[in-house]
């Protein structure tokens, strides 16, 4: 069990199958990201990423298979030993899912006043630290609903480092976002990866996005609802042997393979 | 539009024209030029299903129609849906069909419409053995997740109570504020109209055996066993326990539910318990003060409409509780009352579906159930009071 090379992978999914009720979604998913790097689960509309992410956050409780998380099994632990775990993340949902009650301050604030002995003072600073952090300060007092839809989802962001995550999952994050926003969310990925050694676990279907951040992908496809292929995306792109992940990541472009 | 149609000759065997199709057959083979107006302006839907299944009704031996357009034909989408359906349908009756003719546009359209999936069946609705089973099982889910409801709320005060919990008071103050001070206009004035209108109609009554200043006695009975209670019941229903079902609904519409529980908080502790609780030691306070304005409504009425003296109306009312069981047997209530308002209310919004339409009727249901839950366990309280002798 304890060798090295698992040491590397910080969370781990065992044949997983995902279903609503009776609707199976995913198949025999079996994968690993590597600590410190940037996984990209990528795939068609409706193929089962977004699924897929909800249930390794702890959100949806797959029909069979495991979601290890450095060696625990986040569905079979008990309730005490979950929250263990997932005080190690960090999320990030697809609109931001901002508490609409709460300011950007107060947003970043709670899991720290949560989990953490701070004083009101020090959380205050911390929270509007992260917020600096994804280039919003300023803007701690103001109210989600006063926000663009970029900036909620960089506020979200904040708020997923809030407890400095080992893992962050984010869920689409630069869906909606002008070029200029999206490549700036990319770069601060990439900016948290290197400086904080942060995982990332990234749902999207964004090209540019994918190529700009992945050290790793997997495909999951709608059709066999299972894993097609896993590696670097530029060089699923070229030599993959599955037809749809090429032309997945040429934007459907045909390509001829000698 | 304009048709060309031949309408000076009369069409020949085998041929027919109406005002969207010119239908030539030869053999197994027909020709079809369409034309006229085929807008969805012109709304001809009915009649091209008309003229169509006649053409198929008096040419059922055809087996390969090939369409074209005739020069002048108006089009949009009708036709093409039109074609479409043509294609399914002879697809169906093992015809072929021919499109070649039709303007490259046009096919493209029909290609694109060609790939979609095939559409769910809906479920017919039949009386068997699986709409039992489902019923069933329907039920016992629901009933499932009510009670795993209660009980996680009955775990969750068990950990606030040995201080395990990460209930903010913050959140219980705020929503103390919401449920008990906000509700204080609404309730002065239910309540006093509800004294006000008893001792209207009392009066009346006993006027009749000279015993007019038993009002008191009424009016005070009256509001501390049954009304106070249930008035101010019936008003946090509709006020805060609608307000909690929207709320915890629109937070779980937005995935802020979601996200409380990815920082392994439970929503249960940090929505719901300082809701439920603000409400359960709210609605009892809020109880005794519809008592007093109701009595005080009364009293209006017997100062000023039947001439009591206000030192003899509440002299009167002093004799009228004999013990200070009936005000608590309100109290009682009243805390149950709160207790069922939360706990739908809460309920109702956690569960709601994940679209705005089931949000409403969330927030209905949690009205209409609490108020149907409320009405039922006062009239049980009641019951088994008189039983019990304790009235």
């Amino acid at each position: 069990m304890e060798n090295l090379t698992e040491k590397n992978s910080i969370l781990e999914v065992e044949n997983l199958n995902l279903a609503y009720d009776d609707y199976q979604v995913l198949e025999n998913v079996s994968f690993s990201a590597k600590r410190g790097k940037c996984t990209v689960l990528m795939g068609g509309s409706g193929c089962g990423k977004s699924t897929l992410l909800k249930s390794m956050v702890g959100l949806l409780a797959p029909a069979s298979g495991k979601i290890l998380v450095d060696s625990l099994d986040l569905w079979s632990v008990d309730q005490e030993q979950k929250t263990s775990i997932l005080k190690k993340y960090g999320v990030l949902f697809q609109g931001g899912a901002l508490w609409g009650s709460m300011n950007l301050v107060e947003n970043v604030s709670l899991p720290l006043e949560t989990y953490t002995d701070l004083g009101e003072n020090e959380i205050n600073d911390l929270a509007r630290y992260k917020l600096n952090l994804v280039g919003l300060s300023g803007y701690g007092d103001f109210y989600p609903a006063q926000l663009s839809g970029g900036m909620k989802k960089r506020a979200g962001l904040a708020r997923a480092m809030a407890l400095d995550p080992n893992i962050l999952f984010l869920d689409e994050p630069s869906a909606g976002l002008d070029p200029i926003n999206s490549n700036r969310l990319d770069n601060l990925i990439n900016e948290l990866k290197v400086s904080l050694g942060i995982t990332f676990i990234v749902v999207t279907h964004e090209l540019p996005s994918i190529f700009d951040i992945a050290d790793d992908s997997i495909f999951l496809d709608g059709q066999t609802k299972t894993l097609l292929d896993q590696g670097l995306p530029s060089h699923l792109r070229e030599n993959s042997e599955h037809e749809r992940v090429r032309s997945f990541l040429r934007r459907g472009t045909p390509i001829i393979k000698n | 539009m304009n048709y060309v149609g031949n309408t000076s000759n009369l069409p020949k065997q085998g041929e027919s024209t109406n005002s969207f199709f010119e239908f030539v057959r030869e053999g197994e083979y027909a020709r079809c030029t369409l034309k006229g107006d085929w807008s969805v302006e012109n709304n001809s839907g009915f009649e091209v299903r008309r003229e169509w299944a006649s053409i198929l009704e008096n040419y059922p031996t055809i087996q390969i129609i090939k369409f074209k357009l005739d020069s002048n034909i108006k089009w949009d989408s009708t036709l093409v849906s039109f074609l479409h359906k043509c294609r399914n349908d002879l697809g169906a009756l093992n015809k072929s069909i021919d499109f070649n003719e039709l303007p490259s546009g046009l096919s493209k359209l029909l290609e694109l419409s060609k790939a979609t999936l095939s559409e769910k069946k809906q479920n017919e609705f039949s009386l068997s053995l699986e709409l039992i089973d489902e019923t069933i099982n329907y039920f016992r889910s629901a009933a499932l997740s009510i009670f795993s409801f209660f009980g996680d709320w009955i775990l969750s005060v068990l950990r606030l109570l040995t201080g395990r919990s990460k209930t903010r008071f913050q959140d219980f103050a705020n929503s103390c504020r919401a449920c008990g001070a906000s509700a204080l206009p609404i309730v002065t004035l239910i309540s006093f109209l509800t004294g006000l209108t008893m001792a209207f109609v009392g009066s009346v009554q006993l006027e009749k055996f000279n015993a007019k200043i038993y009002v008191a006695d009424l009016v005070c009975l009256a509001m501390v066993r049954e009304m106070g209670a249930l008035m101010v019941a019936i008003i946090m229903a509709g006020r805060t326990g609608a307000a909690f079902a929207a709320e915890i609904g629109s937070m779980k519409l937005n995935e802020e539910i979601d996200s409380l529980r990815t920082f392994g908080i439970s929503p249960m502790e940090f929505l719901i318990i300082p809701r439920t609780l603000s409400l359960l030691i709210m609605i009892p306070l809020l109880t005794i003060y519809a008592d007093v304005v109701g009595i005080l409504g009364g009293l209006v009425v017997g100062t000023m409409v039947m001439d009591f003296s206000v030192i003899h109306y509440f002299e009167q009312t002093q004799v009228a509780l004999q013990s200070m069981w009936e005000v608590y047997s309100g109290l009682l209530k009243s805390v149950v009352f709160g207790l069922i308002i939360g706990l739908v209310g809460c309920y109702k919004g956690l569960h709601s579906g994940n679209d705005s339409s089931s949000l409403g009727r969330a927030v209905t249901a949690s009205v209409v159930v609490s108020v149907t839950i409320i009405v039922v366990v006062d009239a049980m309280f009641e019951v088994s009071f008189s039983y019990l002798d304790l009235r």
